[in-house]
């Protein structure tokens, strides 16, 4: 046997508690797989919060429309990754595409992905940006000017009819887009809630709670962004697209926090055989991040300033920073919400008498500077993305 | 008419339409293309691909199989069944048979004397299950073959060796036809019990002076049948066995 392994484990072995089997001592699903949901739910999120623009024409928030596709496309573009870099063989990942098995939940990734991204996601970007496209084209020099061109398919048709085509395009795109993003991240949360031998996952209510927090962390993030890139461009922020968007927020995090209690108290009042070792888990293994971290600050400290904010009358400055923090916080309690799942569901032992710890590496390709850099990669497509297709009303007007 | 119809049908689909629909076409065109140019055996949903289970199946077979070898090795064939490696196949310690088995003269199978071969199993390691015969290669009496003193076709847990002959047969060969061969091995040499168990640690002694082969072979010594030398002349800055091999001492070096 390996001995830096044999040496690891031993470590671990001595902080177990109770009785565990063999095969438990190791957590197999790392950080990596707690990074997938969190960027997964990123996405979701925030095409919701752009589908509100066109589906439901609220517009206020026009502002973030451009944004919110955009950071929808660069934190779908590394969405992947983790699995693959999880994957001791990542050039098999391929092969789910070669011989499709329609009954793996995990198999379906590779299809509902390729469907969203292909499907959904770069449609609706082009039909948004082809007029913008055509427009750059002319304005800009050879290398660019080209790009531009290509990225427009060669389109050249800028008149009323064609943009108000592109303008019905987006809106059907975004109808199937809402379910299909829907799709993305119930699949996401049906992944954990059915695997029925583990009574911290199995429950028909995890596709569901994890599509309300990706659509808490989406807007959020969004929200994040606009916040930080608005004042960057020197340009001042919409405080009215603000509160809209945190409204939403708002009201979303009321459902998630609903639904997160429902499934406690569900839990609780069934007490099945598993309550004993379910609460055993909380207490000593996940009480800092499911407690203080998912429920106090990533929850009710972000609703009661949601609330003040809604209740009294604060000025800009004051909302802006209430704001701001709440996003922070909404952050970091959906990232503590997938870990307390991921790696939650793996620290106790089957026989329901015994927990284990998860030691995470640091350096290794599962190792916390591997999920640092994953979190930070989304951006640095982003920031591509946005000087490629600015986002912005003033670049659409030259 | 009907053509200009058609073409205004045409003429009608918007501009944003055909070239997505042109991409469209490619992208799935090209991953169609793809997937029909890749042998049937690669997009196989079954759950070994047909093609691995024939390239498994056409392997040239190499193995014979235990019971054919008891057709001709009956002796070891049948000590082995009835003994602790009951349950290892013959070929497991003496390597792929088949091309024996067609031709006995032309391929003969590999015959395991290195030391290295028996610790693959009986090396210690904590992982064993108790009871389950183990030794440290490096101190379990180096430097001899694991067959000298464990029979393989039949192995029993280790005795202490009663006869010197167990380990140096050779010598007791050499000495049983040379006019020594009446002399047991303990009048020249003492051997402490403890040699038996640790041959290497504890080891016999050795005639070290010339007055020990004197007792016989002296002027003056009532031994009869030995040849006489003159001790005090007869090369007396060496001792006997650097010249004479006392165990086939007619042989001069």
């Amino acid at each position: 046997m390996n001995s830096e392994l044999t040496h690891r484990l031993s470590e671990l072995l001595e902080q177990v508690t109770g009785f565990i089997y063999p095969n438990e001592i190791e957590i197999h699903w790392s950080i990596l797989i707690v990074v997938y949901p969190y960027v997964t739910g990123l996405v979701a999120g925030a095409f919701i919060l752009a589908s509100l623009v066109k589906v439901f024409n609220v517009v206020e928030v026009r502002p973030t429309y451009r944004l919110s596709l955009l950071t929808a496309l660069a934190f779908l573009l590394i969405a992947p990754l983790p699995l693959v870099l999880h994957l001791g063989r990542p050039e098999r990942a391929f092969e789910i595409f070669l011989s499709p098995n329609l009954s793996s939940a995990m198999a379906m990734f590779g299809f509902v992905y390729a469907w969203y991204l292909m499907g959904i996601l770069l449609l609706e970007i082009w039909f948004e940006y082809r007029r913008d496209l055509i427009v750059w084209a002319r304005q800009k020099r050879f290398p660019m000017s080209f790009l531009y061109r290509v990225l427009a398919l060669f389109s050249t048709d800028i008149s009323d009819k064609a943009v108000e085509l592109d303008s019905r395009a987006a809106k059907i795109i975004t109808m199937i887009g809402i379910p299909s993003a829907f799709l993305l991240h119930g699949y996401v949360g049906f992944i954990f809630g059915s695997v029925k031998a583990n009574p911290w996952w199995s429950s028909v209510l995890m596709p569901i709670v994890f599509l309300m927090s990706a659509i808490v962390s989406g807007i959020a993030l969004v929200t994040l962004l606009y916040m930080i890139i608005t004042p960057l461009r020197g340009k001042p922020i919409d405080i009215r697209c603000l509160d809209k968007i945190t409204s939403y927020l708002f009201y979303a995090v009321i459902v998630d926090f609903a639904l997160e209690g429902l499934d406690f108290i569900h839990r609780l009042y069934e007490s099945e055989e598993s309550v004993k070792i379910l609460s055993a888990l909380i207490d000593q293994k996940l009480f800092i991040s499911v407690l203080v971290m998912q429920v106090v600050l990533g929850m009710i400290v972000p609703l009661i300033m949601l609330v003040a904010v809604k209740a009294g009358r604060l000025n800009e400055d004051l909302r802006k920073l209430f704001y701001f923090t709440s996003c922070i916080l909404i952050q970091i309690g959906i990232f503590s919400m997938r870990w307390n799942v991921v790696i939650g569901g793996q620290l106790f032992s089957k026989s329901f008498r015994g927990l284990m710890t998860y030691k995470m590496e640091v350096v290794g390709v599962e190792g916390l500077l591997m999920a640092a850099a994953l979190l930070i990669a989304p951006f640095l497509v982003l920031a591509v993305l946005l000087k490629l297709l600015p986002a912005w009303k003033e670049a659409e007007e030259h | 008419m009907c053509g200009a119809n058609k073409k205004s049908f045409w003429r009608n689909i918007p501009d944003q339409i055909i070239r997505l629909a042109v991409v469209t076409v490619l992208l799935v065109g090209g991953a169609g293309a793809i997937y029909i140019l890749l042998p049937a055996s690669l997009t196989s949903t079954k759950l070994h691909r047909e093609l691995t289970v024939t390239a498994e199946t056409e392997k040239p077979i190499r193995f014979a199989g235990s019971t054919l070898c008891g057709d001709c090795h009956q002796i070891e064939y049948e000590k082995k069944i009835v003994g602790y490696h009951k349950s290892l196949s013959c070929e497991t310690c003496h390597g792929a048979a088949a091309a024996h088995v067609d031709d006995p003269m032309a391929a003969t199978p590999f015959v395991p004397r290195e030391r290295e071969v028996c610790p693959v199993c009986h090396e210690y390691d904590p992982s064993r299950p108790t009871g389950f015969p183990q030794i440290n290669p490096t101190i379990h009496n180096p430097l001899q073959s694991c067959a000298n003193c464990h029979n393989p076709h039949d192995p029993v847990p280790p005795t202490t060796p009663q006869e010197c002959s167990a380990c140096h047969a050779g010598i007791m060969r050499t000495k049983s036809v040379s006019s020594h061969a009446l002399i047991a091995c303990t009048t020249c040499h003492k051997v402490p019990e403890q040699h038996k168990i640790f041959p290497r640690i504890v080891r016999a002694t050795k005639p070290e002076s010339r007055d020990f082969c004197g007792t016989c072979h002296s002027q003056g010594s009532s031994e009869r049948s030995a040849p006489k030398i003159d001790l005090s002349r007869h090369e007396e800055r060496y001792v006997c066995w650097q010249c004479h091999y006392p165990h086939l001492p007619a042989e001069r070096l």
